[in-house]
């Protein structure tokens, strides 16, 4: 009798299964090109900024988007990954470069955007090396949804005190950073949790790119003698106070602004963080591109972060997604996003409304400039992982930097290990 | 099945007669622990003997997960950091609480000396794991206050392992003390009047009242509340996340903090699938042999 009862659930337990199964698979594009689009985003501070691109993209496409925004990366990531399981896989959504796109390019659940990209390349909406980071095999997938040069942030009152003037080398860099300790302010910023790589990033893309890259794609090991000199030059800048408490839960734009620390290296979109605070765009703070370690580089590196807009492959609103797609690319687009968002625009053609930004755009995408991809989308995410922990580790407590180093090894050898 | 023992021929009949209609109305029941409970169960436990990054479909690799998980040096200091999670939550937020039970139970008056204990309950976990990093954070509210008695050199509170997992205890010992207070009271205030009369006419008062009498009388709620806490410190996932996110290098993660972080920071599902399997066993062996042990009826008074 309870052998028949636990046979009886054990089969309703898996006709309740084949029956979740047979729910999944995606569904039939229904082929409009305007209404309403589901748009789903981790950037849910960004939702009011979508909002207000409305109003133009109703004018421009004849599509609104009904905007969805989680504040939780991690919790988004999932959200997203399980729904191309479902019917209901999303008309547009925003992801990472990188790694995480490949992933998802390789099972083809993302709508390839080569023709879009070929008009915008053409009409000179975007240039040619942003292609790099959204093709996969010869064709692209997914448009940039934005685009951030990391870039040193710095108060202007303090350097005014000071008398110091943006540096054009690192040697000036340091000058400033060992001027502003003597007096007893703290050069830098810092944190132990989760930004914790953008000053190795610095490090290292400034001393060598081809360095830096050979960590990404496995050629160079995280305990090569070259990385081990760097980081011990981080240590001893840790050791000369050049930093910030790493434990500090002050808000890094409040921070700046009362003076904490006189600089902070960010990518373009904390602009908008610093207004938010209360400070002006080119009177209390300004920005400078940070000049190469290595004096003979011909070009100064300047890592770049560009976000995606993804449509899937099996959504209902596939075609729907990609007509939005196509007119985001487009100068008027861009414009009302920039100053909707009040960030740097990727289309060259678009108008920029804070001046700072507009310049540093010109600058960065000029000669005597090279673009590289920021290590948070660079670096396959399990390595990322633990190399975001070690590096916080390390700030937390410098020191020999080898064990942090060959643990992040320990990660990346088991990854590369993985993907033979 | 005891009523095979004394079966009757018109009760076999009446039986049948509601055989099917019964199974009718206990099918919905059935059904949602099934899809609710079991499933999910199952699902995670295939899940972690596959490789499977929640994109197309997971590849069966046996126990290679349950092998990499017990081969990272990570995961052995998730494990000591959640012991310290269950001895520390054990010592302070439960110790503390039958402190103040003891203290205020046949005290008049004494809900008023128990109820601020409480009013930190009504705040969730990660609430409490934000406001607690403002205080604990380098230059937060109480480096500013010991600064302000002069002492300039403090301890990094949430930098460095153990004492960042120590004061997370503390934080949750802040929420949690009320509520055990609340439980303690109650089973000090169910204790009969006689016995411990009898106690203090025979002379036992304070620390002796309290290990003859209180203590081994309290024995059915003590074992409620420690194997409570000993499943919820198992668990403990919130206040971490809200103050240190496990950091710095991991150095306060806990076992939940670890699973969370293959699953959904690193999309290897089978491996926070198989921390979670493990998880689940630790916990339901520790509340069994726990419960076992304490419920018996050879530790009754």
């Amino acid at each position: 009798m309870r052998t028949r009862r636990i046979a009886a659930g054990l089969s309703a337990a898996t006709a309740v299964s084949l029956l979740l199964a047979a729910c999944g698979g995606g569904a039939e594009d229904d082929g409009a090109t305007t209404g309403t689009l589901d748009f789903y985003t981790n950037k849910a501070a960004w939702e009011p900024d979508f909002e207000e691109l409305n109003a133009t993209s109703e004018s421009g496409a004849d599509i609104t988007l009904d905007t969805t925004g989680y504040s939780d990366a991690d919790q988004y990531d999932a959200f997203i990954r399980q729904s191309f399981r479902t019917d209901k896989s999303p008309g547009l959504f925003t992801w990472q470069t990188g790694p995480s796109l490949a992933e998802l390019v390789d099972e083809g659940l993302i709508a390839e955007t080569s023709d879009i990209w070929d008009k915008a390349v053409d009409e000179g909406w975007i240039t040619e090396d942003m292609r790099d980071a959204y093709t996969f095999d010869g064709k692209q997938y997914c448009v940039p949804m934005n685009v951030a040069y990391w870039v040193m942030y710095y108060n202007k009152n303090i350097f005014e005190e000071q008398g110091l003037e943006e540096p054009t080398t690192w040697a000036e860099l340091d000058a400033i950073a060992e001027q502003l300790s003597g007096e007893g302010i703290t050069p830098y910023y810092q944190t132990s949790t989760l930004f914790t790589f953008p000053w190795f990033q610095q490090l290292v893309a400034g001393t060598d790119p081809e360095l830096y890259n050979g960590l990404a794609t496995g050629e160079v090991e995280y305990t090569d003698p070259r990385i081990v000199a760097i980081m011990e030059t981080w240590r001893d800048q840790q050791e000369a106070g050049w930093f910030s408490d790493a434990g500090s839960t002050v808000d890094p734009a409040v921070g700046l602004k009362q003076g904490d620390y006189a600089m902070i290296n960010f990518g373009s979109f904390f602009n908008g963080s610093l207004d938010g605070a209360g400070m002006v765009s080119g009177e209390d703070y300004d920005m400078f591109v940070i000049p190469a370690v290595n004096p003979a580089l011909e070009t100064t590196p300047v890592a770049v972060e560009s976000g995606p807009l993804c449509v899937a492959e099996n959504s209902s609103q596939k075609t729907l997604g990609l007509s939005y797609s196509e007119w985001w690319m487009s100068p008027d687009a861009q414009t009302a996003w920039s100053e909707a968002r009040g960030d740097v625009a990727f289309n060259p053609q678009a108008t920029v409304a804070d001046p700072m930004l507009e310049e540093l755009g010109t600058t960065v995408t000029g000669d005597g400039f090279e673009r590289y991809d920021r290590y948070y989308e660079a670096t396959p995410t399990p390595i990322l992982t633990v190399a975001l922990e070690q590096f916080g580790a390390f700030i937390a407590n410098p020191g020999d930097p080898l064990p942090y180093l060959e643990t992040i090894q320990a990660e990346a050898d088991k990854y590369w290990a993985d993907q033979e | 099945m005891t009523s095979d023992k004394t079966p009757t021929v018109p009760y076999r009949r009446e039986k049948d007669q509601y055989r099917w209609s019964a199974l009718g109305f206990i099918a919905p029941g059935v059904l949602l622990v099934a899809v609710l409970l079991y499933l999910p169960l199952l699902w995670t436990t295939f899940i972690s003997l596959t490789d499977y990054n929640g994109l197309g479909d997971p590849e069966f690799i046996g126990f290679d997960n349950y092998a990499e998980m017990l081969d990272d040096p990570q995961f052995l200091s998730s494990v000591l950091n959640t012991l310290l999670w269950v001895g520390g939550t054990l010592l302070v937020p439960v110790g503390i609480g039958l402190g103040v039970a003891l203290l205020t139970w046949n005290l008049k008056g004494g809900i008023w000396l128990r109820l601020p204990f409480l009013i930190p309950y009504a705040v969730s976990g990660i609430g409490v794991g934000v406001i607690w990093s403002f205080i604990l954070g380098s230059g937060g509210a109480l480096d500013q206050a010991l600064g302000a008695f002069g002492v300039a050199d403090t301890p990094r509170w949430l930098v460095d392992a153990p004492l960042n997992t120590v004061v997370m205890i503390l934080a949750t010992a802040w929420q949690g003390v009320g509520v055990n207070a609340l439980l303690f009271t109650i089973g000090l205030q169910s204790i009969p009047r006689e016995p411990l009369e009898a106690a203090k006419m025979d002379g036992a008062n304070g620390f002796r009242l309290f290990r003859s009498i209180l203590w081994p009388m309290l024995r059915p709620l003590t074992a409620v509340v420690v194997g409570l806490s000993i499943v919820a410190s198992l668990k403990t996932f919130d206040i971490v996340q809200g103050m240190t996110k496990g950091g710095p290098g991991g150095a306060s993660e806990t076992l939940a903090l670890t699973m969370y972080k293959e699953t959904f920071v690193n999309s290897d599902y089978g491996l926070g699938s198989a921390i979670a399997v493990f998880l689940t066993v630790v916990t339901l062996v520790a509340s069994i042999l726990y419960l076992r042990q304490q419920l018996s009826s050879k530790n009754g008074v």
